[in-house]
């Protein structure tokens, strides 16, 4: 396979490495070296995508990160990546792309009728055309749209690669490694500062790779390799190719996406596709360069037409002719520098058209046509150039012949890092362009990025950027050489847009954005540049307008009739470029998406065909089914009835655990829960109420004192951070003179709930004989230590379920054992053990409140533990919860209910409306809050806040459940279903 | 009546085998779990630091570290991990029951907590380990910026993680939650992968 656009000689590529691809079905030869664009390049093809919207021909459009027209879909199955831009996919052997957004072929695509619309599809199109009526827009509009106006599709299956997160630090980041960025770096270096050069490209150089430049006299190629080897030899800096610093953060820290092994098939086993960096640095350095933009005239979106310093890249750097003949419209000098490297590389220059009236001397000796003071005003062709209309001063036309059009609108610094924070780029006359305005904190600018577009303008900033960055480090100025290079012609006059133009002239190609789409919005008002960019998305989507911007809001500036200067930028917000979610979320993915914490009995319950829930981070045993249970229902009666009848276990580890210690230890819980901690004797635990500032609950829990100075306090399990937090901040901030000390000791204790009649039987074998568990020496809310063999426990009589219950807590590595001893020592009892789903229903029986219930908006009184805010001492919450609307005596407050007919099923969050009324919001007095199926009772069971509630027991509310359909009559009763007086407690 | 004796677990148990992993020919780190360290939380009370520096001294021989730093004598070490708080560590010998010892000869001066079993803890040496852990570790270990006897309390993978660095090979010790043992075991491995890990028999 012979490329047909290849140069026979030059360029970067390594020709000995012969790369084969697939594009669109149709096999081609590459070279390593080549990226897909440089390759579809030198195999002649030149329509490589459709536009977004009129479905255009387009081609590529430049040769790096802005590329907004050639987006492909690059690779096949679960690793399709859709919109990947050709200009940045290295070539591997094997590659395969597709073109997108076209049907039923990229040449002929029936989507193209919609440039024959075009002029019915204006700017605000949608907005204007779709809006009545309203709800035909979700169910019509929108998918009609999606599906007429796209992008490429996603894989549709999961990643099946792995992605990385990863931390750096330096003295100097240098963002860039053209001729700016290596001497910036190089200066650091020697300085002896810690250095990271972030480089987007697989090759360092920047433009000298694209260009003919000479440095010291050498090749700039030649020269980048020394100075890349001198860096490399330096201990502390460090050259990361292939790396896109995408944003600026504060502090001095910065994202970047490190694309580790896109440029292979399927990455190496165990490596990473990419990396997502957080690199912390001291200063950086911005060397990012400048990105050209294009001029609007008709039809300038041809394949073919092309950015003048992409076409030299692709002759220089790749050796890739873009066509056959050239031509280039430029009204800038650097333009004429694609003139003359396309002659060198021996294409065949049409005409320089420049629409200044005084080229740039230099370019006179290389005999080729020159229009001066002249505009190309059309482009001929529809899936490629064939020729072009130019326009001279005085009106007169000329056809000329040309594949290529080569155009240069200018170059625009590469502000956009610098504005991440808020900086506002400032307009130059003189370069006619946005140059950095206030910088990021630490943050130098040099080279192209400032503004300064030749080469030794180049190496000399990057050199006082990288020596300044150094010094604002501590290091020393290093000595420095300065290597050099010509002063290249860089002289610009400002032309956005040629007048003459009939036919649709583009200024973002990306959102297929026209000169008069612009004016449009300008009409209809919309003439602030954030408001322009919403109306037209000009700017918007992959490429960010990156070839767009600048030019839009000039032509708004000139259609406005104001200054470029007062029209403005639109916010530059990071990432700079697109970044994959894997680089986001690296490892954490699918069962790694957030830590999961497992209960010390994890392995015992999995043993036992345990189902888990997850309960915030914690997976905890929600019941265990037997065989031949048809349900988790028939599952959770049997635990449920089994634990009454004789005795059950559960895992309680997960509930958080904080020792508070401190001679102040008793008064700062007296001030934290609403109920007094300081009479509690030693060896007894009570429960607690806590309350937020605001008055409402915010946990509940026991508290057991261990010896007078010494508490351990257990929390909610989801609330165990919050209330750990939460002592924090009243210790530190509050109370700081008070003398106590807290802990987290969550992590170092196993923690089973051993509940039902059997319960103490089942302790007498475990625990040492010489501890009395007698109902007398041991009685319900005694905590003491004791030996279980020769490992030290704790045992607290504590009871959730309504039964004679205790918590055995023993340290953490021996959890497994003590679940396997538990279970042995309650076999002759018929012991099971129970999950969450049963704690729940038991709990429900007892009208004991949990997470349903504390979620926030309720108040102790709510919750109808009123009696628990001692009026004796002052607490957290005290004052607030006291607040008239908190004290209303309307507000619903906690109450039982019962299906009037036994049989009906109640559901949580339905909500209460009285016999008869209406269900309107205005007749809605409260909702359930928790239910159950009672095997206790035989029928379903709930909890839930009702309006007086307490006072209307035995009246009857509908349960109103719009949601899943449920209407259920119920009565009002008690909260607690079983055992009202607590007998089964005690025993 | 029940022994517990020889049923202690470590949460990687079942999940772990020692051996060597990821890419093969290539060793980058070594993960050694240390199941004999004990540990205890230790706050100065009210007004009792300058005492407490006396009494570990007295009784540890060990100057309490002022900052983020472990200061080590013999097999006891002290952790600043706060202000006012430490986490002493023992092995050896002075493991068994090395709460109560650290209560018994500083407790009027400091809260102590007993945390050997709170905590997963793994010794990590070899020439890739801090390519490892700067895919989880925010802290800059640069040589300059984190040397031997410097500890870190930060947070890896989204966990609460103590880092040690125990002397220049560079061996770092990582203690994170037990209970999210699993969770870290697996971002320390995928991390790891690339370079060829060994994981040594505790």
């Amino acid at each position: 396979m012979n490329a047909p656009h290849r140069l026979a000689q030059g360029g970067l590529i390594d020709r000995a490495r012969p790369l084969s691809f697939v594009f669109d079905g149709q096999a081609y030869a590459g070279c390593a070296g080549d990226t897909l664009a440089s390759a579809l390049m030198a195999n002649g093809v030149k329509l490589v995508g459709r536009s977004f919207k009129y479905h255009r021909p387009r081609g590529i459009l430049t040769a790096g990160s802005d590329e907004p027209n050639a987006l492909v879909e690059l690779r096949t199955g679960p690793r399709r990546e859709p919109n990947t831009r050709v200009t940045t996919v290295e070539l591997y052997d094997g590659l395969v792309a597709a073109s997108q957004n076209r049907w039923p072929s990229l040449a002929f695509d029936i989507g193209a009728v919609n440039d024959w619309l075009s002029r019915f599809l204006v700017a605000g199109f949608y907005y204007k055309t779709f809006m009545c009526p309203a709800k035909f827009w979700e169910m019509l509009y929108e998918p009609l749209i999606r599906r007429a106006a796209g992008l490429g599709r996603a894989a549709g299956a999961g990643d099946p690669d792995h992605y990385e997160k990863a931390f750096a630090h330096c003295d100097v980041l240098v963002i860039g490694g053209g001729p700016a960025g290596l001497m910036a770096a190089l200066a650091a270096g020697r300085a002896g500062a810690r250095v990271i050069l972030a480089d987007e490209d697989f090759r360092l150089g920047g433009r000298l790779l694209a260009e003919r430049y000479e440095i010291d006299g050498k090749p700039g190629t030649e020269w980048v390799a020394e100075i890349e080897a001198e860096l490399a030899s330096l201990p502390d800096v460090r050259i990361m190719p292939r790396t896109t610093v995408t944003s600026v953060f504060d502090h001095g820290q910065y994202g970047a996406v490190e694309r580790v092994n896109d440029h292979l098939p399927v990455p190496p086993e165990h490596e990473p596709r990419q990396r997502g960096w957080k690199i912390v640095a001291k200063r950086a350095v911005l060397a990012a360069g400048a990105l050209e933009r294009s001029i609007a005239f008709g039809n300038n979106d041809r394949p073919g037409v092309m950015l003048a310093g992409a076409v030299r890249a692709y002759a220089n750097r790749y050796a890739a002719a873009p066509g056959r003949r050239v031509a280039v419209f430029t009204n800038n000098d650097d333009g004429w520098r694609t003139a003359a490297d396309a002659h060198a590389a021996g294409i065949e220059v049409a005409a320089v058209i420049d629409s200044r009236a005084e080229p740039p001397a230099q370019f006179a000796a290389l005999g080729i046509e020159v229009l001066t003071g002249a505009q190309v005003s059309h482009v001929h062709g529809g899936q490629g150039v064939r020729g072009i209309d130019v326009v001279d001063a005085r009106g007169r036309l000329t056809k000329i012949d040309c594949d290529v059009l080569a155009v240069s609108g200018g170059w625009n610094p590469a502000v956009h890092l610098t504005c991440h924070l808020g900086g506002k780029p400032v307009w130059s006359d003189n370069l006619a362009a946005f140059t950095p305005g206030a910088t990021p904190p630490g943050m130098h600018v040099a080279g192209a990025a400032n503004g300064a577009l030749t080469l030794a303008e180049c190496l000399h900033a990057g050199v006082a950027a990288g020596a300044m960055a150094a010094v604002e480090c501590g290091f020393p100025i290093a000595s420095f050489m300065m290597p050099s290079a010509e002063d290249e012609a860089s002289g610009v006059t400002a032309l956005w847009h040629v007048e003459e133009s009939r036919a649709k002239a583009f200024v973002d190609f990306q959102n297929d954005v026209t000169v008069e789409d612009i004016a449009l919005a300008n009409r209809e008002g919309f003439s602030s540049v954030e408001h322009l960019k919403r109306y037209t998305t000009l700017g918007m989507a992959t490429d960010q307008g990156k070839a767009a911007n600048v030019t839009g809001l000039a032509i708004l500036a000139d259609v406005s009739g104001r200054a470029i200067a007062e029209v403005g930028t639109t916010t530059y917000r990071p990432p700079y470029v697109p970044v994959s979610f894997g680089a986001m979320t690296g490892h954490h993915r699918s069962r790694d998406f957030r830590p999961v914490r497992l209960a010390p009995s994890h392995q015992w319950a999995e043993e036992q065909g345990a189902v888990f829930v997850e309960a915030g981070a914690w997976l905890r045993a929600q019941y265990y089914p037997r065989d031949g249970e048809k349900d988790w229902l028939e599952t959770v009666n049997r635990e449920v009835t089994a634990t009454r009848a004789s005795v059950g276990v559960c895992d309680v580890s997960t509930l958080g655990k904080i020792e508070i210690e401190g001679a102040d230890a008793a008064i700062f819980l007296d001030r934290v829960y609403t109920n007094t901690f300081s009479s509690l004797p030693v060896g007894k635990s009570r429960y607690g109420l806590m309350l937020r500032e605001d008055g409402f609950v915010m946990d509940d829990g026991t508290t057991s004192r261990l010896a007078p100075e010494r508490f351990v306090m257990t929390t909610t399990t989801a609330q165990a951070g919050r209330v750990m937090q939460h002592l924090e901040f009243c210790h530190q901030v509050l109370w700081p003179e008070l003398d106590v000390q807290m802990v987290s000791v969550s992590e170092q204790w196993a923690q089973f709930s051993i509940a039902g009649p059997r319960s103490r039987a089942v302790l007498r074998k475990l625990v040492d004989e010489r501890y009395d568990l007698s109902d007398k020496a041991f009685p319900h809310l005694a905590a003491k230590e004791v030996a279980v063999g020769s490992v030290t426990a704790r045992l607290f009589r504590l009871s959730f379920s309504g039964e004679m219950a205790y918590e055995l807590a023993v340290p953490a590595r021996y959890g497994d054992a003590a679940i396997r001893a538990i279970m042995a020592a309650g076999e002759e009892f018929s012991m099971i053990p129970y999950g969450t789903e049963a704690l729940g229903t038991m709990r429900i029986e007892k009208g004991h409140v949990a997470g349903n219930e504390i979620n926030g908006q309720l108040t102790a009184r709510d919750l109808g533990l009123g009696r628990m805010m001692s009026s004796r001492k002052d607490y957290v919450g005290r004052v607030m919860a006291q607040r008239p609307a908190l004290l209303e005596p309307d507000r619903p407050v906690l109450v039982g209910f019962r299906p009037a007919d036994r049989k009906a099923r109640l559901r949580a969050g339905a909500h209460f409306i009285p016999l008869g009324a209406t269900v309107t919001a205005a007749n809605d007095e409260g909702h359930m809050t928790s239910v159950a199926f009672s095997p206790m009772l035989g029928h379903w069971i709930g909890l839930g806040v009702l309006k007086r509630g307490p006072q209307r027991i035995g009246e009857r509310v509908r349960a109103y459940d719009p949601v899943r359909n449920g209407d259920v009559e119920v009565e009002i009763c008690s909260p607690v279903f079983f055992d009202p007086e607590g007998a089964r407690l005690y025993g | 009546m029940v022994s517990f004796a020889g049923l202690e677990r470590s949460t990687l148990d079942g999940l772990v085998r020692p051996g060597h992993y990821g890419r093969a020919g290539a060793t980058g780190l070594l993960i050694e779990e240390r199941r004999d360290l004990a540990f205890a939380s230790v706050t100065a009370k009210r007004g009792k630091r300058f005492a407490l520096v006396n009494a570990v001294n007295t009784a540890f021989g060990v100057a309490l570290p002022d900052g983020p730093r472990r200061a080590t004598r013999g097999s006891v070490t002290f952790a600043g991990t706060g202000p006012d708080q430490w986490i002493a560590s023992a092995d050896g010998s002075e493991a068994a029951g090395f709460a109560n010892k650290v209560r018994a000869r500083i407790g009027p001066f400091a809260a102590v907590s007993d945390q050997s079993d709170a905590r997963l803890v793994l010794r990590l040496s070899g020439p890739r380990v801090c390519d490892v852990l700067a895919k989880g570790v925010p802290v800059d270990l640069h040589a300059q910026a984190f040397k031997p006897g410097d500890i870190a309390c930060t947070v890896v993978s989204y966990i609460n993680t103590q880092i040690d660095m125990l002397d220049d090979a560079p061996t770092y010790q990582l203690a994170a939650p037990r209970s999210m043992a699993g969770s870290f075991w697996s971002w320390l491995t995928a991390s790891a992968a690339e370079f060829g890990y060994d994981v040594i028999a505790p």
